[in-house]
């Protein structure tokens, strides 16, 4: 007997086929094995960060030795380390401080500017995103070894370095979200009387503000990362930062003290990445759900 | 302030396109004002010029007199409600409507009080706390309204406000904004592509096309007495035949119809709304009578379009009214159209 049953209204059950077509198992296996495969190192090394003994290889119990307590040894304790670590979280800093608002004013700039060259500006701000780090060092390297050579090698030219290829990136983020904002609220802002500062202070800028503080982390997350710019601008000891430090020692004679600092500049990154997140959602709540229904009502 | 706008001589160029061709209007303050069109005819940006968000290149715009051509959007006199409605997303509706009022001089007091009376007038003064998120179109609709007008501004700009609701709203709106623009007395200058809203709302309506004005006049003498074929097109429906002038009066093929011709001659396209044109029996006698053979009868509920096709080949469309009284057509019969002489317009082909 067939019985045809109106279907319900609201919410019709799953068929288990569908189910079973919507999560593949052979997918889900991969890509944890892809996950596990590339997290296994990472692991490891923060695994060995916190051993008792000295071997970089094998278990030996669990301490803070290299972090904090080995009176020579320990990240603490050891100048060229601690030094390293600082010179790294100042110049991600200064990098922070820089780039964030010259690329936030050269996204507004690039975003308004209709007319001669600006295409070609457009593409010349995303270039660093895809010159081969090598080539933009040694570019660099010889711009202030020789035309620029007035500012030389050294923690100025580190921050130049970082601030060049990181601006792209704030150029990328804030101009993405001013897209999405689009100019009718700027334009509405102007026609109820507020001045071109005033419209930059009390819209654009809270609007861009979760871009802005992405922005700003991912900068933090570059420079602290980055090793062939600042190995090229270095200028000795005091300009050493900490891929350089870790580099330079990997082949001498490494403590975990090696893997301590590893440890404490992955948790920096992948702090500034949550950060990030944190402050972009945070900042944009309840502006998403607006924008988006201004996008819907114009395309109407 | 009166609010009154003289637009002279308007030009704006995009690159070698002409967006606004030469446009002069004037619009006495306190009048309902509609600039209709297709899209890309140059009414939104007629109305960017005025608002100040884009530059002209060449004419002026007098506000009450004075030349704010060369102002900056926010120096001039005039709110806009854009069909995006612009809300401030990170605001709630009360700072949204308050925004403005931190540039007119006011106390903290007053722009509390001018705020709940904006709210009030476009009735929505339970949502002062809510985020533009929060609300339905057609009230954001109305903040974006309260936010314009909160700051009495003798003429308000709006860019087809109605253009993203749902037809029902639309009504509900159209009606609502012409009682706020009656009880306000300020000027409204509309910018819609929409027939209806120019026809039932407007005291007059500029109808443009490729950046200039086609015609401008008001509603019942643009649907009457249009002076262009594209604006009887554009306004409602129309016949428009290919005719010949001679002799004073209008030649269809081998028939004659009388009509007043407005002094033209040669080839010429007359124009005739369906709703005048009458269904009559077959032997049916008299001036401007042409006969033909229904095509088609589609019914469209309050009325049925017949289309008959003229003993010239012409085809002809002719409403009749589903009143339980005119004869009833079926496709086939031969008939004969009465085309009024006074409902005839001779146009340009």
């Amino acid at each position: 007997m067939t019985k045809l049953a109106p279907a319900p209204p609201m919410a019709p059950p799953t068929p288990p086929a569908r189910r079973r077509l919507r999560r593949p198992s052979g997918l889900a296996l991969v890509t944890w094995v892809y996950i596990a495969w590339s997290l296994v190192p990472v692991l490891l090394a923060i695994r060995f960060a916190f051993n008792e003994g000295r071997s970089r290889t094998s278990g030996q119990g669990f301490s803070l030795r290299w972090f904090w307590t080995d009176p020579t040894l320990s990240v603490r304790n050891d100048p060229t380390l601690w030094s390293a670590l600082e010179h790294s979280l100042v110049l991600a800093g200064l990098a922070m401080l820089i780039a964030t608002p010259l690329g936030t004013a050269l996204a507004i700039g690039l975003q308004r500017w209709r007319g001669r060259g600006s295409g070609v500006t457009n593409i010349l701000t995303l270039l660093p995103l895809v010159t081969p780090e090598l080539v933009f060092a040694v570019g660099l390297f010889l711009l202030f070894t020789s035309l620029f050579g007035f500012i030389g090698l050294g923690t100025t030219a580190q921050v130049i370095g970082h601030v060049t290829f990181s601006i792209s990136w704030v150029v990328l983020i804030v101009r993405g979200r001013l897209v999405m904002i689009g100019r009718d609220v700027e334009e509405a802002a102007a026609d109820l009387g507020a001045p071109p500062w005033h419209v930059m202070r009390r819209v654009l800028l809270p609007l861009l503000a979760p871009a802005i503080a992405a922005a700003t982390l991912s900068v933090f997350a570059l420079s602290i990362d980055d090793f062939v710019v600042a190995q090229y601008m270095a200028s000795g000891a005091d300009t050493t930062t900490v891929p350089m430090r870790i580099y330079a020692s990997a082949r001498a004679a490494p403590t975990p003290a090696l893997n301590a600092l590893v440890t404490i500049m992955l948790a920096l990154t992948l702090l500034a990445l949550v950060l990030a997140w944190l402050a972009y959602k945070r900042l944009s709540r309840g502006q998403e759900a607006g924008l988006t229904t201004f996008a819907a009502g114009g395309t109407k | 302030m009166s609010g009154e706008i003289e637009l002279s001589s308007l030009v704006k160029r995009y690159g070698d396109v002409l967006a606004v061709d030469e446009v002069d209007l004037q619009m006495p303050g306190g009048e309902f004002f509609t600039l209709l069109g297709p899209s890309g005819c140059g009414k939104t940006t007629t109305l960017r010029l005025i608002a100040g968000f884009e530059k002209l290149d060449a004419g002026a715009i007098l506000l009450d007199g004075v030349d704010v051509s060369g102002k900056p959007p926010h120096k001039r006199p005039v709110n806009t409600v854009f069909q995006s409605y612009a809300l401030f997303p990170h605001m709630t509706v009360a700072e949204n409507v308050g925004f403005g009022l931190r540039y007119k001089r006011c106390t903290k007091a007053e722009a509390a009080r001018r705020v709940a009376e904006a709210m009030d007038l476009v009735q929505l003064g339970a949502l002062a706390q809510r985020r533009p998120a929060q609300l339905s179109g057609g009230q954001q609709q109305r903040v974006a309204l309260a936010r314009a007008l909160v700051l009495e501004p003798p003429v308000l700009l709006l860019d087809e406000p109605l253009g993203a609701l749902d037809a029902r709203l639309r009504v509900d709106l159209q009606v609502e904004l012409k009682r706020i623009q009656e009880t306000l007395g300020i000027t409204f200058v509309y910018v819609t592509h929409d027939q209806d809203e120019a026809l039932t709302m407007s005291d007059r309506v500029a109808v443009m096309r490729g950046g200039r004005v086609e015609q401008c006049g008001e509603p019942r003498a643009l649907y009457e007495e249009p002076a262009t074929a594209f604006v009887a097109n554009f306004l409602g429906t129309s016949n428009l035949i290919p005719a010949t002038v001679d002799d004073g009066g209008l030649s269809l093929g081998e028939f004659r119809l009388r009509c007043d011709v407005d002094g033209r001659s040669g080839e010429a396209l007359a124009m005739i709304r369906p709703e005048r044109v009458r269904l009559e029996p077959r032997a049916a006698e008299g001036e401007n009578r042409v006969p033909g053979m229904v095509e088609a009868v589609v019914y469209m509920g309050f009325h049925q379009d017949v289309r008959v096709r003229l003993a010239n080949g012409a085809l002809i469309h002719c409403d009749v009214p589903n009143d339980g009284t005119a004869l009833e057509p079926a496709s086939g019969d031969p008939v004969s159209v009465h085309l009024p002489a006074s409902c005839l317009r001779v146009l340009e082909p």
